[in-house]
């Protein structure tokens, strides 16, 4: 059955405090989830005062900023700090986001708290374990399939159907709305949860691509598919500004569609 | 201590027992009873606030009315067959242990549809007079 | 060094780095059925090369006339006349084939009327052997292209099952008794255990090494392992001095706006408004080569003509290119203008600075992948097992100034090139080399003393100073007092390191330690660059030196190479200029004088 309480060793105890320098001007609280598998304590939330004078705008800045003047122990992800990589995927101020293009003067007031994604087995501090997520991913066979031989020059696409992969292919596989989703946490074993029905949308939805009768077979499942119970967390959470919803959504659609 | 899981390829855990290739007649289903019951309901409601004040035999003679007692009919069917899917999901979303699991849908399927035919055969012997 | 337990893994070939290049070759040596493993810090879809933007050249012709001997001419005169003719000649007619492969592998490139790729102008890149108008040869996915083809090319990798060890951190090259490479040890980061992967050859794909700038448009992982790995193994960079500083960087955070802005009509602007490229590129304007751009835009803020509070930055204006041609073409710089500049480009200009963004330098390659040194007369000797490749080599295709949208290109034609090389020269399942039982003691003395390492300076404030040090003095106008000076400064960095301290003893995910190593590979790179610079008296191309203000292709028309050994103290030799092509298609083409 699904578990609602944690189990005794994941309750979270109070952490270490950090204080501001003496004289910082404008100080921010950060309350940030610590775990090492090393030390066989319990996790803990670490509070550490920033003094945002001298920090960059983003959540990011001030991980980086704690990681090299206060704890270099603390331990995340991060990679192109522009929102692409899709590295810096946490939970912050109750959100899946990426903590590089997340500001800090848009978490709510008080302390930020600072979470790994939820939901995920945990590596260390924010650092969680998406090996299960990447192999979903691979599952579907996320490339370009064909039958007819490729023509000497490039595979020629009209406009239109080059507009219907936008809103897909700009997915980066930050897991973000996967972590958000309910139906992904209950079932994340057996559901592909949003952000790969989308990948997997992406190719559907592809002119070039001669394998959709194929695609659709592997996803007409209850559990990969049809856990989906559109409570549109994922639409809400991307961090791009996707709508992993409305590609399952387009999915469903065509599953009655070759029906009727 | 390694679970088996976790020393199983992430591949072969993500791809489980495949796919099961089927989901969209559920889909459909569960649809297609969700708009019946809408039209249904509403004449229902109809019919319940029609015979407000109306006494056991005035009652019982509506529901053995040929029209009524179809419509009455296909309400049931629909709601428990509705009902049958949407339980089927909740256990899926939330039932794991695959044991219990079966379990559970076996009782929901037996329930639906024992209670189903109870209230089916109900409104019928009422239509036929018995 | 018996304490560390080594788990020893046998493969064909062993690709380090999954980025562009590194998947290329990847799942490339693997089609050609060599047993490959891809050794990756991050996993692959995290790599650089998602953050390219603008597009990948190559002269298809499909928005009008265009020619790969066009493609050709640019590339040598954006180079400066430093760049392997050989080499840019193989790139240049291998684009086009490379290009139609990336979409059969299924890049969603933007697409014309007809439904062929999109192509838009981009810096540098003419027709009619700089005679003609710019040339619309940059293939384009929006302003995602790097995004589009990282992805592509890592669903590519999975196609062919390719094998990956992902979160692996590369410590050392590990080298046989006759100096022929044998293969990597390296950290697994989830675990902390050691593997040593074994491979007749090993491809160094790990990218540049952006980061030991304070401002730099890399990704924080851009961090020159590769360099690291070759310089710490006694090995010579190339044309290391050569930085390319990207025109347009976001004021503040540093972030890319690609070229493709101006590509597709965007405007630089000084204080007055004025369009100041109009002065320096009377015929290209905005689209003169990026060398060219970032030195006119320093001239304009050193003459008191920036913008902002303290006159030190510059305006890009899209504000006339229309929200559909921003909507359709420039999605994701909108994006980023919005959240790192608080600007919406429809109606405001974008705040600009010049921000280092590439290195042309690298591991000396020859068109094959191979590393090359000089070893006695022979400039172009083979290390043996040893391969680079993308940005973190140098073929050299780029010269002293990389074009823009070259270096994707770079990436596919030779992580392609370096798996048809091997499909040639190695025999899949032959035995390995033979290694000596001490042959990891180096690097396990390295990996014991940063682990253990208890000084008084921690990691993040050595590389500070590197990166401070670094950025004031070989900037994008260098003078031999500033160099000499960050010389001295480097050399002071690179000896504190002695005293550096890790705080985290863990052995999972430790990225304190992985910090560590990257500072170390950093400071290897910037010293080798420094000096580079420091030595060499002339201007061309990305390297603008004041007291030396003329290119000097008498005494200078050659690369440099550089080693630096474990006390920071850097040597130098040097390779001729490959001037000589491939086959007759194409004529060298002779230095000149370089105008836009």
């Amino acid at each position: 059955m699904a578990e609602f309480a944690l189990p005794k060793n994941s309750r979270i105890q109070p952490g270490k405090r950090f204080p501001a320098k003496p004289g910082a001007q404008k100080v921010r609280e950060f309350r940030v989830y610590r775990w090492n598998p090393d030390d066989g304590a319990n996790p803990r939330i670490d509070t550490y005062e920033i003094d945002l004078g001298s920090c960059g705008p983003m959540v990011l800045d001030a991980l980086i900023k704690i990681k090299n003047e206060i704890d270099p122990t603390l331990t995340f992800r991060r990679s192109c700090r522009e929102g692409i990589c899709g590295s810096c995927a946490m939970n912050i101020d109750g959100t899946n986001t990426l903590a590089c293009t997340k500001a800090i003067d848009d978490c709510s007031g008080g302390g930020v708290p600072i979470y790994p994604l939820p939901h995920m087995a945990v590596v260390k501090d924010l650092v969680p374990d998406l090996t299960h997520f990447y192999a979903q991913y691979a599952s579907i066979k996320p490339w370009l399939r064909t039958q007819s031989a490729p023509p000497a020059k490039e595979r020629l696409q009209s406009k239109q159907d080059r507009a219907r992969l936008d809103g897909l292919y700009e997915c980066i596989l930050c897991a973000c709305c996967s972590t958000s989703c309910p139906s992904y946490w209950w079932n994340g074993d057996r559901y592909l949860g949003p952000a790969i029905l989308l990948q997997a949308y992406r190719w559907i939805a592809d002119s070039r691509d001669e394998d959709t009768g194929d695609r659709l077979d592997q996803l007409e499942d209850p559990f990969r598919l049809y856990r989906c119970h559109t409570i549109m967390n994922c639409a809400r959470t991307c961090p791009k500004g996707l709508n992993p919803a409305k590609a399952i959504a387009e999915i469903k659609k065509l599953m009655v569609e070759r029906r009727t | 201590m390694n679970s088996p899981d976790s020393l199983r390829s992430p591949v072969k855990n993500a791809r489980g027992l495949g796919s099961a290739r089927s989901g969209v007649h559920h889909f459909i289903v569960q649809r297609a009873t969700a708009v019946a019951l809408l039209f249904l309901t509403v004449y229902l409601v109809v019919l319940l606030v029609s015979l407000i004040g109306a006494d056991y035999s005035q009652a019982r003679a509506a529901v053995g009315h040929p029209c009524n007692a179809v419509l009455l009919v296909a309400f049931l069917l629909a709601m428990f067959w509705h009902g049958k899917l949407g339980l089927q999901v909740v256990i899926e979303d939330y039932v794991h242990t695959p044991g219990r699991a079966l379990a559970c849908q076996l009782v929901v399927v037996f329930a639906c549809a024992l209670a189903a035919l109870a209230s089916v055969l109900a409104v019928i012997r009422i239509a036929l007079g018995a | 060094m018996s304490a560390y337990k080594i788990q020893t893994h046998e493969f064909d070939m062993v690709v380090v780095g999954a980025g562009g290049a590194g998947l290329r070759a990847t799942f490339g040596l693997a089609a050609k059925g060599l047993k490959t493993v891809c050794i990756t810090k991050v996993f692959p879809t995290r790599s650089h090369t998602v953050a390219a933007q603008g597009g990948i050249s190559a002269a298809l012709g499909n928005m009008g006339e265009d020619d790969w001997r066009y493609h050709y001419f640019d590339t040598i005169k954006g180079s400066d006349w430093l760049g392997d003719q050989d080499a840019i000649e193989y790139m240049c007619k291998e684009a086009p084939a490379a290009i139609i492969e990336l979409e059969h592998y299924g890049v969603p490139f933007s697409r014309t009327d007809e439904g062929k790729i999109y192509q838009r102008p981009f810096g540098g890149m003419t027709t009619k052997y700089g005679e003609g108008p710019p040339a619309e040869r940059t293939c384009a996915a929006a302003d995602r292209t790097g995004h589009a083809m990282l992805h592509t090319l890592y669903q590519q990798a999975l196609a062919h099952d390719a094998q990956f060890m992902i979160e692996y951190f590369a410590l050392d090259l590990i080298w046989d008794s006759s100096g022929a490479c044998c293969g990597v040890l390296a950290l697994d980061m989830a675990e902390g255990t050691l593997h040593l992967f074994r491979g007749q050859g090993t491809v160094l794909a790990t990218g540049g090494y952006g980061r030991a700038y304070f401002s730099a448009t890399s990704a924080h992982t851009c961090t020159g392992d590769g360099g690291g790995l070759a310089l710490r193994s006694g090995l010579a960079m190339q044309d290391m001095e050569f930085v390319q500083f990207h025109p347009t960087g976001i004021y503040g955070a540093g972030c890319l706006i690609t070229e493709g802005v101006r590509g597709e009509g965007g405007i630089l602007r000084n204080s007055s408004g004025e369009r100041f490229m109009e002065r320096y590129a009377p015929h290209y304007k905005d689209l003169a080569s990026r060398d060219v751009v970032s030195r006119s835009m320093t001239i304009e803020i050193r003459e008191g003509r920036g913008v902002g509070e303290h006159k030190d930055h510059l305006l890009l204006d899209l504000t006339h290119l229309g929200p559909e041609v921003i909507h359709e073409k420039l999605p994701g710089i909108a994006e980023s203008a919005r959240i790192f500049a608080n600007v919406d480009v429809s109606r405001q200009p974008i705040p600009v600075l010049p921000t280092v963004h590439y290195n042309m330098g690298g591991i000396p390659t020859n068109y094959h992948g191979e590393v090359v040194q000089r070893a006695g007369d022979n400039p172009d000797h083979v290390v043996p097992g040893l391969y680079a490749i993308g940005e973190a080599a140098c073929v050299s295709v780029h010269g002293a100034n990389r074009l823009g949208s070259n270096s994707l290109l770079d990436l596919v034609v030779f992580g392609r090139s370096v798996a048809n090389r091997c499909a040639q020269t190695i025999k899949p399942g032959a035995a390995q080399r033979k290694l000596a039982d001490d042959a990891c003691d180096k690097a396990l003395a390295n990996l014991d003393r940063l682990r253990n390492a208890n000084g008084n300076t921690p990691t993040a404030a050595i590389r500070l100073n590197m990166q401070r040090t670094m950025q004031s003095d070989a900037a994008v106008f260098r003078t031999s007092k500033t160099l000499l000076e960050g010389c001295r400064k480097m050399a002071e960095v690179f000896a504190s390191f002695e005293d550096v301290k890790v705080s985290d003893r863990s052995l999972v995910w430790n990225s304190d330690l992985i910090e560590t190593y990257e500072l170390q590979n950093l400071l290897y790179n910037a010293v080798a660059t420094i000096t580079s610079a420091e030595q060499r008296k002339e201007s061309r191309g990305a390297h603008a030196h004041e007291d030396f203000p003329e290119r000097d292709d008498a005494n200078w028309q050659k690369h440099t190479l550089v080693k630096v050994d474990e006390k920071g103290k850097a040597s130098f030799e040097f390779r001729p200029v490959h001037m000589f092509t491939l086959t007759d298609d194409v004529g060298v083409v002779p230095p000149k004088k370089r105008v836009y």
